[in-house]
C-alpha cells in the first residue's frame, strides 16, 4: 500500500513538474508509411504474432469469434481497471476509416486519432519495435475483419490516472525503442527476439515492473506478480527455464510443458498464437530465450 | 510427481467402485485427489507420446498405443463425479478447480467431449508414426488447456 501511495505521490509531482513541457504527445515519422501497401495474408501472421485478438475479442471466444474485435475485455491493474475497446472495421464504433499513419500511431506509438496519448496496457512499448512494412500488413489483415458495432466501454480509472496526458511522462521514462537482448545475434535469435520483443510482448507479462509499472529491464523476464495479483508469472530465464529448446518449442506449439501439464491462464492464449505461426518462428523464440540472462 | 502417481493407483482403485471416503475437514479432498490423479495418468502417458513427437525416443508402435489408449480411457472416465460442486479453489484444499465450472456446466461438459475426441484422433495417430504423433499433440494439446484456461486457476 505504501508503496502504491509513494508511487501515486511520484506520478502527481513528476506529473506536475513535467506536464507542459514533456507531455505531448509524439507520433511516427508519417513519411516511413507513406506509399507502403500492405499484405493482407502476411499481416495475418503478424496479428497472430502479436496478440491483438487476446485481448481485443471477447475473453472466452474461440474460432470465427476470436476474429470480433468488439473489445470488452477487462484489465485490472493497480492503477485501475482498463477496457479493451472495440478495434473492429465498424466506422462508427471501431476503427474504420482509419488512415495507416493514424492506427501506426496507435498501435506503435500509443497515441489516439485525436492526438491522445493512450494507456500502455495496449503493449506500444513493445510494438514500437515492429517495422512499418508489418504494421501495413496488420492493417490490411484487419480491415478485412468482421464489424461491431458494440460501443467501447469506459476504463474504471481513477484520479490522477484518469489524465491521460500525465501518460506523456510516464512515456517518456518507460519507453524504449531499443531491444533488450543486444549484441550479435544469429539470423535465427534475430527473429526470435523481433517476435519476442516487438510483436508477442512476452516482457509484459514476464518481466516485473517498478512502482510507477515500467518495465525493470535489467530483470527481463524474471517473473512478476500477475496484475490481477492470482499467482505470479514465471520466470523463463535460463536462471529457472532449464527446458530443452525442443521442449519450449513443444510448449510455444501443444501448450505441453515436459512434464506433460498443459499451459493455462493467459500463457495459453499465446500458445495458441504461437501455434499459428511457421515452427521455424516457435524455433526462433526458443533460441531468443536461451540468449536472456539468467536472473534468479 | 512419481508419488502422485504411486497415490494415484490406489485412487483409481477406489474410483474404479465408485468409492469417495467422506473426510470431515475437507469433504472434497477425496474427489480433489482423484481428478489429480486423472489429470496426471494422462500427463504422464503423453510424455511417452511427446517423447517420440519430439523425436526425443524412437517411435515405438505398441509403446504408443498403448499410451494412446490409456489417454482416451481416462478421457472417457472423466465426469462432474469428480468435480462435485463446491470444490472449486478456495474451498477445498489442493483444489485449483474454478467455480465457473458450476456456473457454465454445459460448457465444461462440451470440453470433456472435445478431450475425448482429440484423444480419439491422437489414437489413429499413434498407429501411424512420429509425425502424425506430433501433429495430434498440438490438437490433444488444445483440448487440455482450452478446459484449464477456462476452469483452472495457474498454479505459479
Ligand atoms: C494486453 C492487451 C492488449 C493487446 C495485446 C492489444 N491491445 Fe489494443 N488496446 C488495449 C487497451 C486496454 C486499449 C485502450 C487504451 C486506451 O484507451 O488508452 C487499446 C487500444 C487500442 C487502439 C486504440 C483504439 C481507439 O479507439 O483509440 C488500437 C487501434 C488498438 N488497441 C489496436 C491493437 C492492435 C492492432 C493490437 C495488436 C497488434 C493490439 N491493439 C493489442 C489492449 C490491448
Ligand atoms: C498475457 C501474459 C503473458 C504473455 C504475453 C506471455 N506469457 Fe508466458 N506465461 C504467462 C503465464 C501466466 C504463465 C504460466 C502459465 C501456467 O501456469 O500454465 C506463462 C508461462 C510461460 C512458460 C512456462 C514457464 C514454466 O516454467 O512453466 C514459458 C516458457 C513462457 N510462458 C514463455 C513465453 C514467451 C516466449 C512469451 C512471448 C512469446 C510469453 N511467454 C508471453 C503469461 C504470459
Ligand atoms: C474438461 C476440463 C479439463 C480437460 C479437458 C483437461 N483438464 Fe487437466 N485439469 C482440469 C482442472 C479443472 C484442473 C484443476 C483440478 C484441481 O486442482 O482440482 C486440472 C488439473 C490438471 C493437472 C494438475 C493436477 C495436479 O496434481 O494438480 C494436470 C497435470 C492436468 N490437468 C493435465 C491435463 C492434461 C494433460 C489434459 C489433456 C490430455 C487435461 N488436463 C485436460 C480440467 C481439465
Amino acid at each position: 500500500m505504501s508503496r502504491l501511495l509513494t508511487a501515486l505521490f511520484g506520478i502527481v509531482l513528476l506529473g506536475i513538474a513535467g506536464f507542459i513541457l514533456l507531455s505531448a504527445p509524439r507520433t511516427v515519422n508519417a513519411a516511413a508509411y507513406s506509399g507502403l501497401a500492405g499484405d493482407a495474408a502476411k499481416g495475418e501472421l503478424v496479428f497472430w504474432a502479436a496478440g491483438c485478438a487476446s485481448c481485443h475479442a471477447a475473453a472466452d471466444a474461440t474460432g470465427a469469434d476470436e476474429l470480433v474485435l468488439a473489445g470488452g475485455q477487462q484489465f485490472p491493474s493497480a492503477f485501475g481497471t482498463f477496457v479493451a475497446p472495440n478495434i473492429s472495421p465498424d466506422p462508427m464504433q471501431g476503427i474504420g476509416g482509419w488512415t495507416l499513419v493514424e492506427f501506426a500511431n496507435a498501435v506503435t506509438q500509443g497515441v489516439g486519432k485525436d492526438g491522445e496519448h493512450l494507456y500502455p496496457a495496449l503493449p506500444y512499448n513493445a510494438y514500437n519495435k515492429m517495422v512499418p512494412q508489418d504494421v501495413a500488413d496488420l492493417k490490411a489483415f484487419m480491415d478485412g475483419l468482421p464489424a461491431s458495432a458494440e460501443p467501447s466501454k469506459p476504463h474504471q480509472v481513477g484520479f490522477p490516472f484518469n489524465i491521460r496526458r500525465s501518460l506523456g511522462v510516464w512515456k517518456l521514462m518507460f519507453e524504449k525503442t531499443d531491444w533488450v537482448i543486444a549484441g550479435d545475434l544469429t539470423p535465427e535469435q534475430t527473429r526470435g527476439r523481433y517476435i519476442a520483443e516487438a510483436m508477442a510482448h512476452c516482457g509484459e507479462c514476464h518481466t516485473p515492473r517498478n512502482a510507477l509499472g515500467g518495465l525493470q529491464r535489467a530483470a527481463w523476464l524474471s517473473g512478476a506478480p500477475n496484475p490481477d495479483r492470482k499467482g505470479r508469472t514465471p520466470n523463463i530465464t535460463p536462471a529457472k527455464l532449464t527446458w530443452s529448446k525442443a521442449d519450449v518449442v513443444e510448449y510455444l506449439t501443444s501448450g505441453f510443458t515436459p512434464e506433460f501439464d498443459s499451459v493455462g491462464g493467459h500463457m495459453a492464449h499465446v500458445v495458441e498464437n504461437m501455434a499459428r505461426l511457421p515452427e521455424s518462428d516457435r524455433q526462433a523464440v526458443a533460441a531468443y530465450l536461451q540468449l536472456v540472462p539468467a536472473v534468479e | 510427481m512419481k508419488k502422485r502417481l504411486i497415490a494415484f493407483t490406489t485412487m483409481a482403485a477406489l474410483t474404479a467402485f465408485g468409492v469417495y471416503a467422506q473426510d470431515a475437514e475437507d469433504p472434497f479432498a477425496d474427489a480433489v485427489e482423484t481428478r489429480h490423479g486423472l489429470m496426471l495418468q494422462m500427463a504422464s502417458d503423453l510424455g511417452t507420446l511427446g517423447g517420440m513427437a519430439k523425436g526425443e525416443v524412437a517411435y515405438d508402435k505398441a509403446a504408443a498405443t498403448k499410451a494412446a489408449a490409456n489417454v482416451a480411457a481416462i478421457a472417457s472416465v472423466i465426469s462432474m463425479a469428480q468435480f462435485p460442486a463446491g470444490s472449486e479453489n478456495g474451498k477445498s484444499a489442493d483444489s485449483y478447480a474454478l467455480a465457473d465450472i458450476w456456473a457454465k456446466p454445459d460448457d465444461f461438459m462440451a470440453k470433456i467431449t472435445d478431450l475425448n475426441n482429440a484423444a480419439a484422433m491422437m489414437q489413429t495417430a499413434a498407429a501411424t508414426d512420429a509425425n502424425a504423433i506430433k501433429a495430434s499433440m498440438a490438437q490433444l494439446g488444445g483440448a487440455c488447456s482450452a478446459c484449464h484456461k477456462a476452469y483452472r486457476q495457474p498454479e505459479s
